[in-house]
């Protein structure tokens, strides 16, 4: 056996002990939902793209045009994820893994080491997008009735996109351990990784792709098709993946050239990777077990302005989380994506064309406002599986202390919703306001809207701290995955049900009153019924979303522990 | 100032521990040896809270652990094997954090900080990060917070391990200065030369339960030993041969 698949086999066995040792109910019901949602969201491309590409088929002269395009754009957004995703893991799984002592002190080579490592992140970093690239081909497949050759060009474009991609990373983190401080190797991941990703996004947007269907915006038709015709930059290899799809979709023209260059491509770029590693990943691995850089934080007689509004053992969980998460470099990219985020979702609402219909515009408008209460609890719940799902994880096994000290868990765990409820407030209101003032809505839909925002967030911050505890991991290298086991998926789920319920069952009312604000006239005492009990049922429900997940983790939690 | 009544603790079939009945006293060291996977770890971890026994009571300073958690903790300072901390924080800033979870008034407890970070020999590094810390650094922090708030009881689980001499000298002078304020110290330890030199009495933990209790001398009769060391004594009376 290779020194290099034994170094993979722990992973392997490991997984299926794990697969083994959970029992067959808890299997069962982790299958069942992953499974669904899953599918829901398989599906759910499938048919946004079955039915653009469908769409575009229909263009008379230049659907198929248009279609490339849409291909090429898929294809570099995920090159570009490919390689945010292989410099992540490749940086836990080169440097920060807690079982690299123990592997090189084994008698085998740093490059074989390397390999092994290399392999398990391309398969981490790739599947995902594997699994979600299928839809869109298939959608590609159908439409253009492909035979098997596309498929085939498909599947080797993807493999080979991603074996270049996570080389490319590969040489961007050895390189990069050398050069850099030791121990700064997780926060220039992050960082590096990130910028990708937020350079990615706002490119992406600031093309304003659903001008690609909108040829009214161009001032002639030859400049449309012209723009729409630009090829790709011959260097990249999105463009020969991009070039070998569409030979094997339309004529076949150039097809092995561009699967002979991306297999040299992936393959020299491997061997590079390989050959680099092979000199310098242990000289950074080492490097990275040197003292961490001091820090020297300034007198600790410095005292907290928060010190004035908190006391004793709140304040002491209070200042602890505060300075854990300021001096987690980890966390400021993903500062950095958030403010891409909220940009480009308030970007998004600027240039929505709702002014093209004028008489519908002030109805519109409003719509688009109360739509928008739902559109930013979705992206509050990603922001809290992120951030506060993991957050009693990421005590990690310094928990002992809190555990030890004489508090009680829902004391710690209401000090946490204290923490996180706010700055998600701010953000809650802040994506409303500025949508809505961007939107011009009316007073009552501007009201609404923030005052709904404030009941949501409560509920949201306390559904992922209260599954958080439920659901802890204090043994994970890193506890943000957490948000991909069951308790996170529970969480989203039961956030996004929230969320819909509060929408639905305030839409009705929220329609009402809108409509008589405009007409100026009076509701009548029917409606007033209305408003009252759904607005009533909206802020119970609030209340017990906000209550009832902390006293539930709270439970749980205490009784885990208890139990060891 | 310790007390264990019938103290169990079950995981699926397997017992931990069983049954065990035991009394630390104010004045007393005492010593808990055992093989490894005998149930030691599980009954300091049910003193010190970390743990719900299957059945049983753990009472300090006369409070239930099951009834008055957060009183009964309030006696205790736990000191783990193994020093997990909040890395992000500094020495200084730890210890405060600790100081005010025991719920100690905020002049007095910057006033323990500073006096726990020379005692330990941390003063140039309470302005560091935790993580850029020695383990034998770490261990020292743990054993300050232990000592902070100046519970009657100290319960300890290896004390020793990653400690230079110098550390090691120091722990044994702070658990002998604690007991002979009237303070109770229960203390596991796979030392027995530590054990033989520290401790009043020595508990011998086997398969879950005490299999010997007594001072080192009193532990030599009951192994039939005349002479020898503890370690002869251990391995007598968990079955072992003795060579």
């Amino acid at each position: 056996m290779t020194p290099i698949f034994l170094l993979i086999r722990p992973r392997l066995q490991g997984l299926a002990n794990t697969i083994k040792k959970a029992s067959r109910k808890e299997r069962r019901f982790r299958i069942i939902l992953i499974l669904s949602l899953g599918i829901v969201f398989w599906t759910v491309l499938f048919a946004i793209f079955y039915r653009v590409l469908s769409y575009f088929k229909r263009v008379e002269g230049f659907g198929d045009v248009l279609a490339l395009k849409l291909l090429s754009m898929v294809l570099v957004t995920f090159f570009a994820l490919l390689i945010f995703s292989g410099v992540i893991t490749l940086a836990a799984k080169l440097y920060l893994s807690r079982d690299l002592p123990l592997v090189h002190s084994l008698p085998v080579l740093p490059g074989q080491v390397f390999l092994a490592r290399f392999f398990e992140s391309f398969f981490d970093s790739s599947w995902m997008v594997a699994l979600y690239s299928l839809p869109i081909f298939l959608s590609y497949g159908i439409i253009y009735q492909a035979g098997f050759s596309f498929y085939l060009a498909c599947g080797a474009a993807l493999l080979l996109l991603s074996l270049a991609a996570v080389a490319l990373s590969a040489v961007l983190m050895v390189t990069a351990a050398v050069i850099l401080p030791a121990q700064r190797i997780r926060s220039m991941a992050f960082f590096l990784g990130a910028l990708i990703l937020v350079l990615l996004v706002v490119t992406l947007r600031l093309i304003r792709p659903e001008q690609l269907v909108d040829p009214q915006v161009f001032l002639s038709l030859a400049q449309y098709l012209q723009s729409m015709e630009t090829p790709g930059n011959v260097f990249l290899p999105t463009t020969w993946a991009h070039d070998l799809i569409r030979g094997a979709l339309f004529t076949g023209r150039d097809a092995l050239l561009n699967l002979g260059l991306l297999v040299s491509f992936s393959g020299s770029l491997l061997f590079c990777a390989y050959r680099l590693a092979d000199r310098l990943y242990f000289l950074g691995y080492s490097q990275a077990q040197n003292a961490p850089v001091s820090l020297a934080i300034g007198s600790r007689r410095r005292r907290q302005g928060l010190e004035r509004y908190f006391s004793g053992v709140t304040q002491a969980l209070v200042l602890k989380e505060i300075r854990t998460f300021r001096r987690d470099q980890t966390q400021w990219p993903q500062l950095l994506l958030i403010f891409a985020l909220v940009l480009i979702y308030v970007y998004n609402f600027s240039v929505l064309p709702l002014g093209s219909i004028p008489w519908r515009a002030t109805y519109l408008k409003n719509f688009v406002s109360f739509l928008n209460i739902g559109l930013a609890g979705f992206v509050l719940s990603a922001l809290a599986a992120r951030f506060v799902y993991p957050a009693v994880s990421m005590e990690g096994a310094a928990f002992w202390l809190i555990r030890t000290a004489p508090l009680e868990i829902k004391t710690f765990l209401k000090v946490k919703f204290l923490f996180y409820c706010l700055p998600f407030m701010i953000l809650g209101e802040a994506l409303i306001i500025l949508t809505n003032l961007i939107l011009e809505v009316t007073p009552f839909v501007m009201i609404l809207s923030t005052l709904t925002i404030a009941l949501l967030v409560p509920g949201i911050v306390s559904l992922a701290l209260g599954l958080g505890a439920a659901y802890p991991d204090f043994r994970a290298e890193n506890p943000a995955q957490a948000t991909t086991s069951m308790g996170g998926l529970i969480f989203m789920v039961m956030s996004a049900v929230f969320i819909v319920l509060v929408v639905v069952l305030e839409a009705g009312p929220a329609y009402q009153v809108f409509l008589a604000d405009i007409a100026g006239r009076q509701l009548s005492a029917v409606n007033w019924l209305g408003i009252v009990v759904s607005f009533g049922v909206v802020i119970a429900i609030s209340l017990l979303a906000t209550a009832l997940p902390l006293k539930y983790g709270a439970r749980r939690l205490t009784a885990r522990l208890g139990e060891g | 100032m310790i007390e264990l009544v019938c103290l169990t603790k079950n995981y699926n079939s397997f017992s931990a521990v069983r049954g065990l009945d035991l009394q630390v006293f104010s004045g007393e060291i005492f010593g808990f040896i055992g093989p490894n996977g005998a149930g030691k770890t599980t009954t300091i971890k049910m003193i010190a809270g970390l743990l719900n026994p299957s059945s049983g009571r753990v009472l300090i300073s006369g409070r239930d652990m099951a009834l008055e958690p957060e009183e009964a903790k309030q006696q205790i300072g736990y000191i783990p094997d193994r020093p997990f901390l909040y890395e992000k924080l500094t020495g200084s800033e730890f210890l405060l954090f600790c100081a005010q979870l025991r719920r100690l008034p905020q002049a007095l407890a910057l006033e323990r900080v500073e006096a726990w970070l020379k005692r330990l020999s941390l003063t140039d590094w309470g302005d560091e990060l935790i993580e850029s810390y020695s383990h034998g650094m770490k261990q020292r922090l743990t054993i300050a917070a232990a000592f902070l708030h100046d519970p009657p009881v100290i319960v300890v689980d290896e004390p020793m391990v990653g400690l230079d001499p110098a550390g090691i000298r120091m722990v044994k002078d702070l658990l002998r200065q604690k007991t002979r304020a009237g303070g109770a110290v229960f203390m596991s330890t796979h030392s027995l030369e530590i054990a033989e030199e520290l401790c009043d009495r020595i508990g011998v933990i086997h398969q879950g339960g005490i299999i010997a209790l007594g001072s080192a001398l009193q532990l030599r009769q009951k192994a039939k030993l005349e002479e020898g060391h503890l370690e002869e004594i251990f391995l007598s009376l968990t079955g072992h041969d003795v060579p």
